[in-house]
């Protein structure tokens, strides 16, 4: 890593386990489930009834009264977390005089709800009846470009697209801006909506979990009765500065992100061989850029998902990217909990893994009674556990690909 | 590792040809790639031109994957990244895959497979939807597909910032490359023609019913269009070492946020204003030794207007003396490829001392009056190049390419 | 359908699309300078109206609807069986 360190100043969650990162590490450390039935559109026909739905979510809770019309959920999302990340890190209206912040968000699908919707109303009212507000929320940078509005955010403004790992290379991105000094503060992160229309998709094509009972069995990453996932949706921002901004104007220092690193597996998920060594070439990048070597990684937030495939390769990735060195690595995957929050979920990880870091509690994987007998993560736990995290390695992985790792460090005051 | 990041292979795909130099000379001809929309029906709407691919059989380069099972942006971008690297000669089979990168820029994404799930939800058979939809459509399959195809393994990303993503990309690309994570890089944009954005503009009434006419005073509006454009990036001593030929260099860039309006610039064009400046400054430019600009100059009222307050703003003195075109009174708006088939312009002209015209520029704006290379491509020293894109969300970009002889 | 009918339901628009309550919703408000809308919403409070009653409006029109009066006025002028010619 080269270039000025980047540290975490704030952080801005928007969950159904808690919208902030105190009462979402709570959730979590409680071992409570967001997979419930869904109420936000019907699930009849569908193969999976269940998502982590954020219940009653009202985005005048933390955008006041102003018109909210223009902003779609997905937007309504990333403006809500966006503001709780500024609070969080103190960045008054004087200070915000003096230095522009920016926002690199990540996400899967944007609006693909408004998309459809815009289209939809076209095909059955006629394109002159087409909604012209509901057109400038179907471009995949509309979450960003709204909240950026909302907010008064001049500085960079990037919209990363990459699946799974859209908020994590968003996360990624920002810190090479930072490192670079193109950019002293950025909120980074990601953010997806749970919708009819990518629900439908994610079902049709078997990635969803099945369960005969009500919530609260499926999905178990990492377990041999694993049988799918089940999506989540939310937004999470972090407040990245560059560390001599942070110290000048007196910030708390939450985390550092030390090191990053992204592969490809071009086999899309569909070869185990090229998969593990994509997400463990991801890990070594990661590694390599934070000059750690593995016995130094304290724990893992797991990518996991409940994929039978995916959950498999990233267990022998993250052996194989940390030479082995996994035996006293404490696991969890917080997916086990809030679901697939796809743009979200790597983000959502990082915020989880920072209270980790300030209470030393590692949420258990609720569930997680067996593994296959080869399974080589011998600490990932259903119960919480206790550990010391100076180091944690953050994984993000698609289901057709993407593979994405961030490190980041306890901060000095911790 | 070297910083200094050069393009040596360029591949198109656009509405007035497929491969750099068919496109080269066809823009420098001044040809338009306007015609009555073929894709879909138009009768319903009050605009019914655009500007398609015509002619593209995606068989013809894409020789791993099976092509009837890509999107058509995913087959533009895949065609002009093979077409780049054959630009480039480079020999696929030795490189690195696992330095190898993409990184591309998109609006819509494959947004023919959300049409698809529409058409079947609005005709209550959803059921007719299976497991390709979730595989096809999200935009990162764009830069997904070329890396299957491709099988490179290393840095893979997509940044979907509308109207300006092309320049957004090659502007992340030569950030991976500087920072020593890859050895070569894809760079670009793709957009295919889409019934959903045709609908938008023409809802917004931004859309002109016969020509592109950018800076005209009579001009109407933008004209939908699709396309691609990828850029080969390498380190400049791998380039020398293996002797290849070298358009341009990738000298610096520019980005910053409108903060101010969905589909409308800030009325001072300061967030453009912006992006050129820092570009400026990125790569050490002074504004008396630009060039030429590559506008961005879609032919809407307001956005023309705008771009020429914010150049004169920024340039001052100088921006009488800039040559400035806007190929898309060519090409149309080709959205996410738009600002990469214009790098690939900007990377054309350093290198052959040429730049396009802009056609359809038949009585200026009084209030556009700055050299804007009126209907004939001219021939000039051209050593520094910018490329201007501004973007729904008030993305804003700029991009700085430089002769090559200029580095030392 | 009266004057005030179609007034109601411009100015319900108004409600739904730019959040104004609707009794602060002079009858001949301005939508930019009364209202401060900005154009997108301006655009999506008439396509609505369109949308509701049923006509076509062309761009030219579209473009001089400043205020609420104007709207309902074009309105009425597209709803009624005898237009300008």
């Amino acid at each position: 890593m080269i270039g000025n360190r980047v540290v975490i100043t704030g952080a801005g969650v928007i969950s159904p386990l808690g919208d902030s990162p105190a009462r979402l590490h709570d959730s979590l450390g409680r071992g409570l489930s967001a997979i419930k039935p869904i109420k936000l559109f019907s699930t009849e026909g569908l193969g999976c009834p269940l998502g982590g739905e954020i219940a009653d979510f009202d985005a005048t809770k933390y955008l006041g009264q102003r018109n909210l019309r223009p902003l779609d959920r997905t937007s309504r999302l990333v403006a809500s977390a966006a503001q709780l990340a500024l609070a969080d890190s103190g960045w008054s209206i004087e200070m915000r005089n003096v230095q522009e912040i920016g926002l690199v968000l990540g996400t899967m699908f944007c609006s693909l709800h408004t998309i459809s919707e815009f289209d939809r109303r076209a095909l059955e009212a006629g394109p002159a009846y087409a909604s012209p507000m509901d057109f400038s929320n179907t471009v995949i940078n509309a979450a960003a470009g709204q909240t950026a509005i909302a907010h008064n955010l001049r500085d960079v403004n990037t919209t990363i697209s990459t699946g799974v790992t859209s908020g994590l290379e968003a996360i990624s991105y920002a810190t090479e801006l930072i490192r670079s000094g193109r950019a002293r503060a950025l909120l980074a992160g990601g953010a997806d909506e749970l919708c009819f229309e990518s629900f439908y998709g994610f079902d049709r094509a078997g990635l969803l979990c099945r369960s005969n009972v009500t919530a609260g069995d499926f999905p178990i990453p990492f377990d041999s009765r694993r049988n799918g996932s089940a999506l989540g949706e939310g937004a999470a921002l972090l407040m990245l500065e560059d560390v001599a901004l942070a110290r000048e104007r007196g910030a708390k220092i939450l985390g550092e992100v030390v090191g990053h690193g992204s592969s490809y597996d071009c086999s899309r998920g569909q070869d185990s061989v090229q998969a593990v060594e994509a997400i463990a070439s991801a890990i070594r990048h990661a590694m390599s850029d934070a000059f750690l070597l593995p016995h130094e990684i304290d724990c893992l937030s797991a990518s996991a998902n409940g994929s039978r495939g995916g959950d498999q390769h990233e267990a022998e990735g993250v052996v194989a990217g940390l030479n082995g060195q996994t035996q006293k690595l404490p696991v969890t995957a917080i997916k086990s909990m809030l679901g697939e929050t796809l743009g979200a979920s790597g983000p959502m990880q990082a915020v989880s893994l920072l209270e980790t870091m300030r209470d030393g509690v590692l949420p258990g994987i609720p569930q997680l009674h067996q593994v296959e007998d080869d399974f080589p993560l011998t600490m990932a736990r259903s119960k919480n556990q206790e550990a010391d995290v100076i180091n944690g390695l953050i994984n993000s992985i698609g289901f057709d690909g993407h593979c994405c790792s961030l490190i980041l460090s306890r901060g000095e005051e911790n | 590792m070297d910083r200094r990041i050069v393009i040596t292979g360029i591949g198109v795909v656009t509405p007035i040809g497929i491969g750099c130099e068919m496109f080269w000379n066809n823009l420098l001809a001044g040809q338009s790639g306007i015609a009555p929309v073929q894709s879909f029906d138009t009768s319903e709407y009050n605009v019914h031109r655009g500007a398609e691919v015509k002619e593209f059989n995606a068989e013809d380069y894409i020789l791993n994957l099976d092509a009837a099972h890509l999107g058509r942006a995913s087959q533009f971008a895949i065609a002009a990244a093979r077409l780049a690297l054959a630009d480039a000669g480079v020999e696929i089979g030795s490189l690195d895959r696992k330095r190898a990168g993409v990184s591309m820029g998109t609006t819509s994404g494959e947004p023919r497979e959300v049409e698809r799930f529409d058409d079947a939800y609005v005709s209550k058979q959803l059921d007719r939807i299976g497991p390709e939809f979730i595989q096809l459509y999200p935009c990162h399959v764009i830069a997904a597909h070329v890396a299957s195809e491709l099988q490179f393994a290393g840095v893979n990303t997509m940044i979907p910032t509308a109207c300006a993503a092309g320049n957004y990309a090659i502007a992340h690309a030569l950030d991976v490359m500087r920072a020593g994570r890859a050895d070569l890089m894809l760079a670009g944009g793709s957009d295919a023609f889409s019934r959903i954005t045709f609908t938008g503009f023409a809802r917004l009434g931004a859309v002109a019913p016969e020509i592109c006419q950018p800076f005209d005073r009579f001009r109407k509006g933008m004209i939908p269009g699709e396309g691609a454009g990828v850029l080969v990036l390498e380190p400049l001593d791998r380039a020398r070492r293996r002797g290849a030929r070298i358009y341009a260099e990738v000298a610096g860039y520019g980005l910053s946020c409108d903060a101010h309006h969905m589909t409308a610039a800030h009325p001072e064009g300061a967030g453009a204003e912006r992006a050129m400046r820092q570009a400026l400054a990125d790569s050490r430019t002074n504004c008396e030794d630009v060039s030429y600009i590559s506008a961005h100059g879609t032919g809407t009222a307001t956005n023309d207007r705008l771009e020429t307050i914010a150049v004169k703003r920024l340039f001052k003195d100088e921006a009488y003396r800039i040559p400035i075109s806007s190929i898309k009174s060519m090409l149309g708006h080709t959205m996410g490829a738009a600002s990469a088939i214009e790098a690939a312009v900007c990377a054309l002209a350093v290198f052959s001392n040429r730049i396009p015209p802009t056609i359809n520029l038949n009585d200026p704006d009084p209030e556009c009056d700055l050299d804007y290379v009126a209907n004939s491509a001219r021939e000039l020293p051209v050593n520094i190049a910018m490329n201007n894109a501004y973007a729904f969300g008030g993305n804003n970009a700029s991009l700085i390419l430089r002769k090559r002889e200029l580095l030392n | 359908m009266s004057t005030e009918e179609i007034r109601t339901k411009v100015k319900k628009s108004i409600v739904k699309i730019a959040n104004i309550n609707f009794d602060d919703i002079p009858d001949n408000a301005s939508y930019k300078d009364d209202l401060q809308l900005d154009s997108l919403t301006i655009l999506e409070i008439a396509v609505d109206a369109e949308y509701q009653f049923q006509v076509k409006l062309s761009d030219d029109d579209l473009g001089v609807l400043r205020t609420v009066d104007d709207t309902v006025r074009m309105v009425q002028q597209y709803l009624s069986p005898v237009m300008a010619a």
